[in-house]
């Protein structure tokens, strides 16, 4: 190509932006996330350090009072009824968790062990799994209560219509079955999720390690043990990282099945339903911003603590892979 | 140790896609056999079906005469290395050695042992306790390997096991494994589109292409003897050039160009009806050399040609030329002064020519010869 006159004109008349200028638009730029700062200092950092320094103080009513140091977490600990309802709370988590990650993600990692091996229809049961988890939660909590009403609720009409009316039972009405229901809910709630991630869990498997397996004589079982779970760990503890944080921080789907007192007789409470009556009244407290916030920030270190520790071991354990 | 039999082997993909067909070989026990061929021959797929890895849709494979079709991977006493090495990666080196040994539950000593032995011969006793992420490709190539030697397998198979290395490692595993294999004596059976890698590795070669057989024998035999165009070209770097023209008495009619046959070849030629018909002859690049006055009679016969490029590449230089409008290269020394558009006189040695026939593409030759 030959370059006319012209051409070299061009190129001059247009020289590169000063310093000062690339510098300014930098931080023009800054300013788009000025928003999303707002409202993440606003509704994320400044609750969480306006918990903590509430957490040391007295309040009247909403009204801040003195300073009294540990004084709310120790009354937490050892005031009656407090103590008894955290510990009841916190042992009811627990469950929750256990429960969740034995219903939910071990059905969700069959699952998706059987959607990967190619059957037919795979991205039908896909959706058709994923689909609750686009409903609120609050939704599916009052859909759930409805269908589990002792009297006409759809599920102990069916078993009385098919003839297992001595199964019929007020599920959500009996202290014992309560919480157990809640955490199937929870996991039918769930599951296309963890579904979700353990099929890309899967699928990242190469093929041809299955094939090396194979030709090295592995079994089904060893397969499975040996190969697959261990190749899916990373999915499995991301999973079961989420299910510890949410199983902590559930709220809306008890609250909407139970109230907010985890009814029958707090055989639903957690700590979250019960840092909610603390805080903001009901029966134990009532408007106890005080001590709601010293729950709230134990309620955050445990969080903190367990995701810490769990992600400690799990990078160890990709580093070494 | 391994003899494999494989008798009119197909292989079809859904109903219309033909992977691999009548595929019919004899491998002898110790031999070193390279299936080679562009990528979508079915060189893999054949390799898989010995494995077990992917069903036969029609055929018999034997090892040491026993029918292995219906036989599960595990049961055909065969190892395999994988392209992307397989390795176990949540495994140390030790681990993914000792995994196969210890699905067939051998005990812990001789599983040890083995690990211990292999990873000797293979210079990975250092790295016994490392998992596949610390190592380098080489490394990883050497675990992948002795994953398939503590076995102490009849037969092993390797799918294109150095096509993820470096051009340097490539070639210095390249001899590991020939060495290997010398040392081992395991019957082996190897995939690869390299055709160097054939070349240097094989006692005997399986050229395919679109899921047929082209050509079994030693590369030498391959390489002087390709039984087709398509051999011919693919084998030897770089490829052989071909041109097409006229089979006259004693000549060759590219265009206006006429190269002199040798009467050893024109005999040949003439009984089998050849003259006055169109063939395709192919030559080495290495059977074409600068001509000096008097080589231009006899065998040799010589162009006078525009050269288009002319690249050193240390050892030789290569020339690139037309004649007649079909595209040639020739192999000359490195001390050449020929650089590019210059016209050169180069001399071809037709007793070297491969003749081609045009329509079948097929190698002409003497029915007797191809017994």
């Amino acid at each position: 190509m030959v370059l006319k006159e012209q051409d070299v004109i061009e190129v001059k008349a247009s020289p590169k932006p000063s310093k000062n200028k690339r510098n300014m638009k930098k931080h023009l730029l800054h300013l788009f996330l000025l928003p999303a700062l707002f409202f993440y200092v606003g509704f994320q950092v400044y609750p969480i350090l306006a918990a903590f320094v509430n957490s040391f103080y007295s309040f009247k009513g909403m009204v801040r009072q003195d300073f009294i140091g540990l004084e709310n977490f120790i009354r937490l600990f050892t005031e009656e009824p407090f103590n008894n309802i955290f510990k009841n709370a916190f042992w009811h988590n627990i469950i929750y968790f256990i429960g969740t990650v034995l219903t939910k993600l071990v059905l969700a990692f069959a699952l998706a062990l059987l959607i990967s091996s190619r059957i037919k229809g795979r991205e039908f049961f896909k959706a058709v799994f994923f689909m609750p988890k686009l409903l609120s939660v609050i939704v599916v909590g009052f859909l759930f209560s409805l269908i589990l009403n002792p009297t006409n609720g759809a599920l102990n009409s069916f078993l009385k219509m098919v003839g297992l009316a001595e199964w019929a039972h007020p599920w959500l009405g009996d202290p014992k079955t309560a919480l157990y229901t809640i955490i199937l809910v929870n996991s039918w709630y769930g599951i296309g999720f963890a579904i979700l991630i353990f099929l890309a869990g899967l699928q990242a498997i190469p093929e041809e390690i299955y094939e090396a397996a194979k030709i090295d004589g592995a079994s089904g079982f060893k397969m499975l043990f040996r190969i697959t779970i261990p190749m899916a760990m990373p999915a499995i503890m991301i999973m079961t990282i989420l299910t510890f944080i949410g199983s902590f921080e559930t709220f809306e789907l008890v609250f909407a099945m139970q109230g907010s007192s985890g009814g029958p007789y707090y055989s639903t409470d957690v700590l979250a339903l019960f840092f909610y009556r603390l805080a903001f009244g009901s029966v134990d407290g009532g408007e106890a911003i005080g001590l709601g916030s010293a729950l709230a920030v134990i309620l955050f270190l445990i969080i903190c603590t367990a995701t810490a520790i769990s992600l400690f071991f799990f990078k160890r354990k990709e580093i070494e892979q | 140790m391994a003899e494999l039999v494989l008798e009119h082997i197909y292989k079809q993909f859904d109903k219309n896609v033909t992977a691999v067909s009548d595929f019919h070989l004899h491998i002898k026990d110790e031999e070193f056999i390279v299936f080679v061929g562009p990528s979508g021959c079915g060189k893999s797929t054949t390799l898989r079906m010995i494995a077990g890895l992917e069903e036969i849709t029609s055929g018999n494979i034997y090892i040491n005469g026993k029918r292995v079709n219906d036989v599960a991977p595990k049961d055909r006493d065969i190892a395999m290395v994988f392209q992307n090495y397989a390795l176990y990666p949540h495994m140390t080196v030790y681990g993914n050695m000792a995994f196969g040994l210890k699905n067939r539950k051998f005990p812990k000593a001789e599983i040890h042992e083995r690990v211990i032995k292999a990873a000797k011969i293979l210079g990975l006793e250092e790295l016994l306790d490392r998992k596949p992420k610390a190592l380098s490709g080489g490394q990883r190539q050497r675990v992948a390997l002795g994953r398939a030697i503590v076995r102490d397998a009849q037969v092993f198979l390797m799918d294109e096991p150095l096509s993820n290395l470096d051009a340097k490692l490539r070639v210095q595993m390249r001899a590991e494994i020939a060495m290997l294999h010398q040392r081992l004596k395991t019957t082996t059976i190897y995939v690869t589109h390299d055709q160097t890698e054939a070349m240097t590795m094989a006692t005997r070669l399986v050229v395919m292409k679109d899921g047929f057989i082209q050509q079994i024998g030693s590369p030498k035999e391959v390489y002087e003897h390709p039984e087709n165009i398509f051999v011919g070209g693919f084998i030897g770097s770089p490829a052989m050039n071909f041109f097409e023209g006229t089979v006259g008495e004693g000549t060759f009619t590219i265009g206006e160009t006429i190269l002199s046959i040798p009467d050893s070849q024109m005999e040949m030629l003439r009984s089998l009806g050849y003259i006055g018909k169109e063939a395709v002859i192919g030559i080495r690049p290495e059977h074409i050399e600068e001509a000096v006055s008097g080589n231009g009679s006899g065998t040799k016969s010589s162009v006078t040609v525009l050269v288009e490029v002319s690249e050193l590449t240390g050892a030789e230089t290569m020339v690139y030329s037309s004649l007649e409008g079909q595209k040639f290269v020739a192999r000359l020394s490195a001390e050449t002064l020929i650089r590019h558009g210059e016209r050169v006189e180069l001399a071809f040695s037709m007793e070297k020519a491969h003749f081609f026939d045009k329509e079948t593409e097929m190698r002409i030759r003497h029915v007797q010869e191809a017994v």
